[in-house]
């Protein structure tokens, strides 16, 4: 049972791993033929998990609704928005225009998902406004550096803000152009770079971690 | 007693805020304010030189991978690209890694295409919607054809005027990619820097500060950001359009939040030494 269980998951990763690693790295036919079939595999369980990913959203959402438990009625709408999309998808055979204008796809893509979507995303700039009033507080000179940088980007990035700020401070001869390009170009790409750096690294050892089997979370419990 | 008063600026009901935005936002929308957009930022400009130095003909795929959520600052500056693109006859290939773009990317080329007289598969070809952006991303290094066989309206491609001579990304003079997403930093790590590509990006302004280090080692030859690059970009092809018209809007919202910020903090001030 072990064998099964443990030892061969293990080996399948361990050697398809260090296959994929290497195959990155050797620019050969079989490498390349290698790498050509797990692409086509990996679509395949993409597909897949996509299905899966489906039907555990529909049970969830089922379950809620058939127990009435409390906002089960916005779970109502994960079906019809499904059946909003789907349906004309199907009628208009996936195309979303043709010569003489929208399908039914188009009208739906158009009409319900880019409102929806735009309308969602446009609360947020409601939310930023809000909290800039109510949390944005200097009490500390680690705020009050974080201010003076978001002042200079969010001035400078709308020419209403570049002539603003050649009246106030044409005189030191410095554009708001030539400040945001350093702060861009100086602490925002040490900062990026940091981050960067620690993320790769962390996950070329999990990565290794995996491939080598001392990570193995990925396997369950059992 | 002056001072509970001035407390009761920060207790005040959050939907006046509210309202104060959406009349900012409203004002210039409906009539802008026409202020210049005096400067270019020289990550724009880059972009902008790498499609103008290429020779007719050339091939120039295009990641187009936003949904309507982010269309506001992507739209604009993808189309301002085809456009581009389109007027300096060279070859477009489209591809999206984003379910939600594909009617943004019809809408785009049902438009651009008509004003520059673009045919689809002659001078322009739309490839599917595909998932799982990496194994994708690395079949295209040896066979566009492996992964992408039929347009988008399900059309076999490889025989498309298009994309004659194109088999991997050694036949492509650049690609740029439009996101809201990391799927830019995918296109540099996996194509940019391996197959030596030339890649260039447009994204929204809150992600454009991460993308420094990579302009700064050209990994990335060039970088739009936001509404302000959009409109930068128009001004460059000398056709303004939604970036030009939207920065209004911007131009107040920006200076809203600045003026918000010192209220409170002056308040704040205040309230401590009273």
């Amino acid at each position: 049972m072990k064998l099964i269980k443990k030892q061969i998951p293990l080996a399948i990763v361990f050697i398809t791993g260090v296959l994929t690693l290497v195959s990155y790295y050797v620019p050969h036919k079989m490498s390349v033929n290698y790498i050509e079939t797990i692409n086509k595999w990996e679509n395949i369980v993409v597909a897949f998990a996509f299905l899966l990913g489906l039907v555990s959203l529909f049970f969830s959402h089922y379950n809620k609704i058939s127990r009435k438990v409390d906002g089960w009625g916005y779970s109502i709408f994960v079906f019809i928005g499904f059946l909003a999309m789907v349906v004309p998808a199907l009628v208009s055979q996936g195309k979303q225009m043709t010569d003489t204008g929208f399908t039914a796809l188009g009208w739906s893509y158009k009409f319900i998902y880019t409102s929806l979507s735009g309308t969602m995303f446009a609360v947020l700039a409601f939310y930023i406004v809000s909290t800039a009033y109510r949390s944005f507080r200097i009490r500390s000179l680690q705020a009050f550096v974080l201010f003076i940088a978001a002042f200079i980007l969010i001035l400078g990035k709308v020419p209403l803000g570049q002539i603003i700020w050649d009246w106030v401070l044409g005189w030191t001869g410095r554009g708001v152009n030539d400040v945001i390009e350093w702060i861009m170009q100086v602490p925002a790409v040490a900062g990026k770079r940091g981050i960067m750096i620690g993320i790769s690294i962390g996950a070329i050892v999990t990565s290794l971690k995996i491939i080598f089997g001392i990570e193995k979370q990925y396997m369950g419990k059992d | 007693m002056l001072k509970e008063q001035l407390q009761k600026f920060f207790k005040i009901d959050r939907r006046w805020i509210f309202l104060l935005l959406a009349v900012t936002l409203f004002v210039p929308i409906m009539k802008p304010l026409g202020l210049p957009n005096k400067t270019i930022s020289p990550a724009t400009k880059r972009v902008y030189e790498n499609l103008e130095k290429l020779p007719a003909g050339s091939f120039v795929l295009f990641s187009l991978d936003y949904d309507p959520s982010t269309r506001p600052e992507l739209h604009p500056m993808a189309t301002a690209l085809v456009r581009h693109a389109f007027s300096r006859n060279l070859k477009v290939g489209v591809v999206t890694y984003i379910a939600g773009s594909t009617g943004l990317i019809e809408e785009l080329f049902a438009k651009v295409s008509r004003e520059y007289n673009k045919v689809d598969g002659q001078d322009y070809v739309i490839f599917p919607y595909q998932p799982n952006i990496l194994a994708v991303l690395t079949q295209m290094s040896s066979d566009l054809y492996g992964i992408y066989s039929k347009d988008r309206n399900g059309t076999p491609v490889r025989d498309m005027p298009v994309l004659k001579g194109i088999k991997s990304y050694k036949d492509m003079s650049v690609i740029v990619c439009v996101t809201g997403t990391a799927i830019l930093d995918y296109w540099v790590a996996y194509v940019g820097d391996k197959y030596r590509v030339p890649v260039a990006g447009g994204v929204t302004a809150i992600s454009q500060p991460g993308y420094g280090p990579y302009l700064q080692t050209n990994q990335l030859k060039g970088l739009i950001g936001g509404m302000k690059g959009a409109a930068e970009y128009e001004s460059l092809i000398k056709q303004p359009g939604k970036g030009t018209s939207g920065i209004d809007a911007l131009n107040l919202a920006h200076l809203l939040v600045l003026a918000l910020i010192f209220t409170s903090n002056i308040l704040l001030i205040l309230i401590r030494y009273l």
